[in-house]
Parts: C-alpha cells; structure tokens; sequence
C-alpha cells in the first residue's frame, strides 16, 4: 500500500469547541502515508489545536468536545482504539524542546521502557539508532549519561525527536518544532524532516513559510477554525485558488 | 520636613528593625547557651533521666568485707569511694560484672559510672550487690522524641503525599476540590493545643490509648497534614506542564507519568515538607502535653501505660513548671536547637544536592 491512495489520516466534518467557543469548524481532510504535510496559518486559526486531536492531546485540556471522526488507518481514534496505543503510534514534538531532566540515555530509552522493555541490551540498542535517526547520534554518544538539560536548544529538540522515534511511532506530530531554535539548528531539523519522511508520516505547524515550502508536500492554510485551502504545496505557494491564502503567503495579513 | 530627611528617617526605621530583630535572636539564644550550657556534659547526653537501682547475684568466694575501694582482681573491677558508694571506675573486658543477671535472672551490666552501694552474702554463697545507676540525662526524652518523629511522620508524609498528589494530579477543579483546599488551609490555622484537646479525647479516651506515644503521634500527624500537603503541592505545581505532556504524549499512562517524571522531580520539595514536618514535631509541645504524656522514661509499647513518653519539649516544660529547674531546661534548649539547626541544614544540603544533579 506504500504511496498508494490509502491515506494515513482521514479527517470527517472535525467540529471542536474550548467549551461554547467552537476553535475548528466541519474540518475534512485525508493526510497521506510517508509524506510532510504542512498547517500554516496566522496565531489562534486552530492549526495547533487540530494537530493535537491527531494523537488526542486535547484530551488534557478542561473542557474539550470533539464533534465528528479521526481515522487512523481507517480506524476511529476516539473510539475504538487506546489512547494510550494510539500516542505511540502518533509521537509528537512540541514547541519548546521540552526534554526531561534525566540523562540523554534516559530520555530516550523513557518511552520503550514505559511500553515494558527492560533489557539493557535491547535499550541499547534502541537509544543508538534513535539518535542516530535524529541525526544527534556523533554529538552525544560520548555523553549519553549527560544531563540533557546541559544541550543547547536544537540538540534538546533533536533528541526529544529521538525520545519520540524510540517508540517506532507511525506518525510523527511536530508543533512549530523550531521556532525556539536560531537558524542553523532550523535547517538541520528541516532536513531531519525530510530524512525521516522516508519511514515516517509527518504533520508540521509552521509559522514559518518558508519552511513549509521548503519540506512540505501538501500544506493547509487556516483561518479562524476553518481550512481555507489544502493542496500540494506547489500549488498553494504558487498558485494559490483562494484570495485569502494568496493575501496570507503574499504577507498582507497574519 | 525636606524629602531628603523623610528619606533619612525612613531608612532609619527600616535598618533598626532589621537590626532589632537580630538583636533579639542573638539574645534568645545567648541566654539560652548562656544558661545552658553548664548543664551539658557528657553524662547529660548519655545517661537516662531517673536514677536506677538494680540488685544483681555474682558467683564468687568473695565476702562482703572484700567489696571496698581499691582494685578487686576476681571481679576485673576497680572502684573508689565517695560519699554516694563505691563508684566503678574501671571495668576489664572480661569481668564477671559485665555479664552479671539481676535477681529476676535478667542479664544485666554493670558499667563504668555505676555505683555499688551494698554488699550481702546470700544463703547460697552468692553475693548480692546493690548498683545504683545515676540518672540526670536526657535519653529518654531524646529517644521519645525520635520515636515521635518516626511514627508521625510514617502516617503523614503518605497520607499527606498522595493527598497533594490526587489534588494536583487527579482531581478536576471545581467544588469538592474548592471545599478541600479550604478544609485544608483553615486546619493548618488550628492553634495546635486544639488539636492537643481533640487527641486527649478521641485516641486517648475513646480509643483507650491512654498517654501514648501512638495518641501523640496520631494527634501530631493531623496536625502536620497541611503542612505536608501544601509543601508537596507547590512542589509539583513547579513541575513544567511539558514534562507531563511529553511523558503522555510518548503514551505513557497517568501513573507511569506521576511515578516516573513528576514525582522524581517533586523530590527536593517533598522531602522539604517532611523535614519541616520534622522540625515542627521537635517543636510541638502544647498537642503532646495533652496527648503523650510526661513520663520521662523509654516508652516500652505504642499504647497503654508503658507507653507514656516525654519528648524534649515536654520535659522542658515540667522541669520549668515544676522543679523550677532553669538550667537543665536551657540546656535541652540547646539539644532542641542544635537539632533544628541540623535539620534546616539537611533540607538545604539534600535540595541543594539534588538541584546540581538535575542540571549537571
């Protein structure tokens, strides 16, 4: 089915409300297997909040109510199947890199011992080809039992990317992964993105457009709760349908 | 008045009350040592409070005429005489007096310090001895006073942990979580003779303890409750929101996140709030007056009459209301505070030590 026209995600008439106030409106879309898709979009359009129904972090925040359905590999998330099951398999990466405080052996090897695995060469293992996956593998291998904390901002980030490829998820959930990060740090995580679309489906918030154009293949642009146009990425940046998307890629708003 | 001389009074009064405040501690505590300190020696820290007569049975051929001062081979004791008895000043290792049993047949040693203040041949050719063993010190209370620590805090700090846990970690806001937090504030505001009075009744009275170590810290537990639960609060509302996100969205459940990240990360203020938990029982006086009694011996039992203990504050108490005896009061003084100094010293070495680790 590699690339084919079953999609990873399918999204169906998506209403969610922060109590009375509705955040994301009758929202449909099919994310495809092993491709990046971007949600740009200006501060508070719901990209953030739609990401987070993906693995149901949403679930955390008092008062949420979710209206419509989430499937993943056309099996309905919020119902018939474990959120605890479905979080490993949809990992996610946050704004802040938000390591634990524990050594970078630790954070890494957190998630395969949380699901049970206990042996240490089997740990080992797993932490080695993480790291390696998350390009961080030659900066830290002599420092494993480190404090993480001790890293700068984009090796923090990169090995929580790490922490969450330790569980082998299907889908990786990045939210703005790097706009905590300087330049240098933001290329190497793009093109970590890239790398890892290989084996990996991936969903970017951005703020950035640059960024989405650089490594998306489709991007979403949101509007105050709705998906004002979702396509290739080509087409949205270069031949935008709607007047609202060419005004925010063109800078006139946002 | 200039702005020039506002400012000049202002900081006057600010830097007199600073200075005043250390005046007055310095004083508290020179008097304190001042008056205390001929009272502290070694007998004070080592011995027990009453003195102790115990009558012990020897096998020997020696007479009674043959227990006087100077050196006595057969018994490896040598001993001299002042006006309370025969004082044993020297033991050897191997003298039969160390392994000796009193008349109940208990074993019983006799110690350098002891006094042997009888001698008598029994019918059988035993020799009886009278050993009178001084008191004056204040094990009992300092041992009572741990035992307090101890239990209180087995009964507190879990109960008072998973409480701030499931308020913080667990429970949704909103009503019952309001009425707990006030429950929990107004009973830290209880002056602690209250809580003294609710202990006398119920684990005293209704539960027949009786004076006991188990209703004193019974009655020191609730009241430390809310200490403990607030200190243990704040500590994890300190922990970043992120780390419990990042643990559940790695799909670790709600447990493997509380035991596994936050709580590991809690520990620094956790185990403040138990060692100012600590130092509040070694400071509790009012509660245990009326709950542990003013017995100034070892307490044998957890309830029940052989259970009645004085802890330190305690027997300030009575020696001061009672025997009117200032020195030996401030001397447990100093006791009481060079162990409040070595507990905040401890709480700011453990945090201490374990920030560094954190951000090593």
């Amino acid at each position: 089915m590699e690339g084919t026209a079953m999609p990873k995600f399918t999204i169906k008439d998506l209403d969610l409300y922060y109590g009375d106030f509705k955040a994301l409106n009758k929202i449909n879309m099919e994310i495809p297997q092993k491709q990046i898709v971007a949600f740009i979009g200006p501060s508070g359009c719901g990209k953030s909040t739609f990401l987070k129904t993906l693995n149901r972090m949403n679930d955390l925040i008092e008062g949420v109510r979710i209206e419509g359905k989430v499937l993943l590999d056309n099996t309905d998330i919020y119902s018939d199947i474990d959120v605890i099951k479905l979080r490993q398999r949809v990992g996610m990466v946050f704004q802040q890199p938000n390591p634990f405080p524990m050594s970078i052996y630790d954070n890494v090897a957190y998630g395969p011992r949380i699901h049970g695995i206990k042996k240490k060469a089997q740990l080992d293992e797993i932490v080695e080809r993480s790291l390696k996956q998350a390009a961080i593998w030659d900066e830290v291998k002599d420092r494993l039992k480190k404090n993480a904390l001790g890293m700068s901002g984009g090796q923090q980030q990169r090995i929580c990317i790490a922490r969450a490829l330790a569980v082998e998820p299907e889908v990786i959930l990045m939210d703005e992964p790097t706009s905590a990060l300087d330049p240098i740090s933001t290329l190497k995580i793009e093109d970590l993105a890239v790398e890892l679309k290989q084996k990996y489906t991936i969903v970017i918030v951005t703020h950035n457009m640059q960024q989405a154009s650089r490594i998306s293949d489709k991007t979403a642009f949101f509007l105050t709760g709705d998906v004002i146009e979702y396509g290739e990425t080509s087409q949205i940046f270069n031949n935008p349908r709607e007047k609202k998307t060419e005004e925010y890629i063109t800078g006139r708003f946002g | 008045m200039s702005r020039k001389t506002k400012d000049r009074l202002t900081q006057a009064a600010v830097y007199g009350s600073a200075g005043l405040t250390v005046v007055i501690l310095v004083l508290i505590i020179g008097f304190i040592v001042i008056r205390g300190l001929p009272g502290i020696n070694l007998s004070f820290l080592t011995r027990s409070w009453e003195d102790e007569t115990t009558y012990i049975l020897l096998d020997t051929d020696l007479t009674e005429d043959a227990i006087q001062a100077g050196t006595i081979d057969e018994l490896g004791v040598t001993l001299t005489e002042d006006e309370t008895g025969l004082l044993v000043e020297n033991l050897d290792s191997d003298s039969p007096l160390k392994s000796a049993s009193n008349i109940q047949g208990d074993p019983f040693e006799v110690k350098t310090g002891d006094y042997i203040t009888r001698a008598t041949e029994e019918d059988n050719g035993q020799l009886r001895l009278r050993v009178e063993r001084p008191g004056g010190g204040i094990v009992p209370m300092l041992v009572t006073t741990i035992y307090m620590i101890l239990l209180s805090l087995l009964v507190a700090a879990p109960i008072g942990i998973f409480s701030a846990v499931y308020l913080i970690e667990y429970a949704k806001p909103g009503k019952i979580m309001t009425l707990i937090h006030f429950a929990i504030e107004n009973l830290a505001g209880i002056p602690s003779i209250i809580y003294g009075l609710f202990g006398c009744l119920f684990f005293v009275r209704v539960c027949h303890f009786q004076y006991s170590l188990l209703a004193g810290a019974l009655t020191l537990s609730i009241m430390l409750l809310p200490t403990i639960i607030t200190t243990t609060e704040e500590s994890l509302k300190a922990i970043p929101r992120t780390y419990r996100e990042s643990s559940l969205g790695l799909g670790a459940t709600k447990l493997q996140t509380v035991t596994k990240v936050v709580l590991p990360n809690a520990l620094p203020g956790i185990l403040v709030a138990v060692l100012l938990a600590m130092g509040r029982i070694v400071g509790e006086s009012a509660a245990l007056l009326l709950t542990a009694g003013t017995v100034a011996s070892i307490p044998t039992a957890l309830w029940g009459n052989a259970a009645s203990g004085a802890t330190l504050t305690i027997k300030m108490y009575t020696l001061m209301k009672e025997e009117n005896d200032l020195t030996t009061a401030c001397a447990i003084g100093i006791v009481l505070l060079v162990i409040v100094i070595v507990l905040n010293f401890a709480s700011k070495m453990i945090t201490k030590k374990l920030m560094s680790k954190k951000g090593e």
